[in-house]
């Protein structure tokens, strides 16, 4: 180990630090294009202030658009079945939170494809006017409240709504569902974790969703329906049903990755469209014909998921730099989405930006964003709602989350004319 | 052309089919069908797209 950590000095950009992911994303971003130019795959030390002390005597941070594809798709050398966050969790709480997010192929595409028939192109477009339907209630309920938090009356609702009305979850578990799911990312940042340590805030809420996943899954064994969750308890994998546990981690999963991005997104597409008045008006020129090349704007422009974590399983080399067995590399997606050597005046929000490769749902590879259809489907009806129906809206500063996996908006107050 | 699929990558996800919905689709059990595997010069571009859309390069066209 002392070789290791003498072939190696620390990088001086402070990336790993919470301090560091607590400031703005614009902050961060000139840290990373120092990086990106001068140092692309830079050592580290392990994330401070992190659920468990860290093992590693360092960590990979990795911030070009190409070296950050390279790792997604090489999924046998870069595995996410030893954790796929920045910093160690306890093993079990690791398993019941993550799924299939957590595994490699073989076992990765056994089990995803359990739920990805639910969010196929056919799939998808049949709950479309569902979506569509619900989008317009929000805007109607943001109509009659008047001024507000555009995050609580807007960005939080259609995203658990989709997710838990796929599962099938009953009306009177989905508040708690709700608070569950917003506690399993937020644990980071101290106002949302209100004084309890981080691990313990972090396990109450896992807790939580995973009771109303097995409780839901015993109501279907029971009587089952036509949802997501009666498909899971009747599937099998390998001639096996899956238990509870499995069940609950599925429930946790979709709970988790379906909420914060899309919200996330939201709020922070409605402040880029209030920010640059120009874009606003070139999407309202022709709404539904450029729509699909907007969103992946507002998707690359938000990058809500910042950084994945792959583990190494054999001594390899990135652009130039030798990795080692059991070593942690980070995939910094949102440095990635801002490489001047991929994206023409990355810094620009461009609605018509075409070709946009960008990364937000992941580089490429096995665990490529199983909901992407999904969240543009929400974000197509939401926005078109929220630019043709509220007049003049405009949103004020947001306060952000600290957390150096999700780009978070905790709060943005949001005017309009009525 | 002809397209063709490499069953240990595809993940049945249909990105594909929302870029080429003549050639792919994804069935029920989240199985990938191609509908066609021939490729005629206009509908190309559809499917070079599908192609090089595919997240986990599960497709390539042949000659
Ligand atoms: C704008 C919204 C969204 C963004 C930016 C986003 C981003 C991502 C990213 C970056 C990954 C990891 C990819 C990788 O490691 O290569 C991912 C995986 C995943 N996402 Fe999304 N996501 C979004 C919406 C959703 C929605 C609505 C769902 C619905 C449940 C969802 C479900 C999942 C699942 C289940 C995975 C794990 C896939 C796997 O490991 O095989 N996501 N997403
Ligand atoms: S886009 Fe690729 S992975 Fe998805 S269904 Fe088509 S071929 Fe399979």
């Amino acid at each position: 180990m002392t070789v290791h950590a003498e072939a190696h000095s620390f990088d001086p950009a402070p990336v790993a630090t919470l301090e560091f992911w607590g400031r703005t994303a614009e902050e961060r971003e000139t840290t990373f294009k120092e990086l990106r130019d001068e140092r692309p795959v830079s050592w580290h030390p392990p994330l401070e202030g992190n659920l468990l002390p860290l093992e590693k005597d360092g960590i990979w941070i990795v911030v070009r658009h190409a070296d950050v594809v390279s790792v997604s798709k090489d999924w046998e050398t870069f595995s996410s079945a030893q954790g796929v966050t920045m910093e160690e969790m306890p093993e079990d709480m690791a398993a019941a939170a993550s799924s299939f997010l957590g595994m490699d192929p073989p076992r990765h595409t056994r089990l995803r494809r359990l739920v990805s028939s639910a969010f196929t192109p056919k799939q998808v477009k049949k709950i479309d006017d569902q979506i569509n339907n619900q989008a317009r209630r929000i805007v109607d309920d943001l109509l009659d409240v008047g001024d507000c938090d555009f995050v609580a009356q807007v960005s939080k609702r259609l995203p658990m709504w989709t997710i838990f009305e796929m599962l099938g979850v009953p009306q009177e578990l989905r508040e708690e569902g709700y608070r569950a799911a917003d506690g399993m990312v937020a644990y980071l940042d101290e106002d949302a974790a209100a004084g309890q340590d981080a691990l313990t805030f972090q396990m109450n809420a896992l807790m939580t969703l995973l009771n109303i996943g097995v409780e839901l899954a015993e109501e279907r064994r029971a009587r089952p329906t036509s949802d997501l969750m009666t498909n899971l308890v009747q599937a099998e994998v390998d001639g096996e049903r899956l238990t509870d546990e499995e069940i609950g981690a599925f429930f946790v999963l979709l709970s988790v990755a379906g909420n914060d991005t899309t919200r996330n997104t939201t709020s922070l597409t409605m402040k880029a469209l209030c920010d640059f008045p120009d874009q606003r008006k070139l999407l309202l020129e022709d709404y539904d014909g450029r729509i699909t090349t907007a969103i992946e704007e507002f998707v690359r422009w938000a990058t809500p998921v910042q950084t994945f974590r792959r583990t190494v399983t054999r001594d390899t080399e990135l652009n130039g730099q030798k990795l080692h067995g059991g070593d942690w590399v980070v995939t910094v997606f949102a440095s990635a989405n801002r490489d001047e050597r991929v994206f023409d005046d990355p810094h620009a929000f461009n609605i018509l930006r075409s070709p946009n490769p960008h990364v937000a749902f992941g580089g490429g590879g096995p665990h490529y964003c199983l909901g992407n259809m999904l969240a543009k489907t929400q974000l197509r009806h939401l926005f078109k709602e929220l630019l043709f129906r509220v007049k003049d809206i405009e949103v004020g500063a947001p306060t952000y989350l600290t957390s150096h996996f999700i780009r978070g908006v905790r709060a943005m107050p949001c005017t309009f004319t009525r | 052309m002809r397209i063709v699929v490499d069953r240990n990558k595809c993940t049945g996800l249909g990105i594909c089919e929302s870029l080429a919905p003549d050639h792919f689709e994804v069935n029920d059990e989240g199985a990938l069908v191609v509908l066609r595997d021939s490729v005629s010069e206009d509908e190309l571009d559809a499917v070079q797209q599908a192609v090089e859309g595919c997240p986990t390069e599960a497709l390539r066209l042949e000659n």
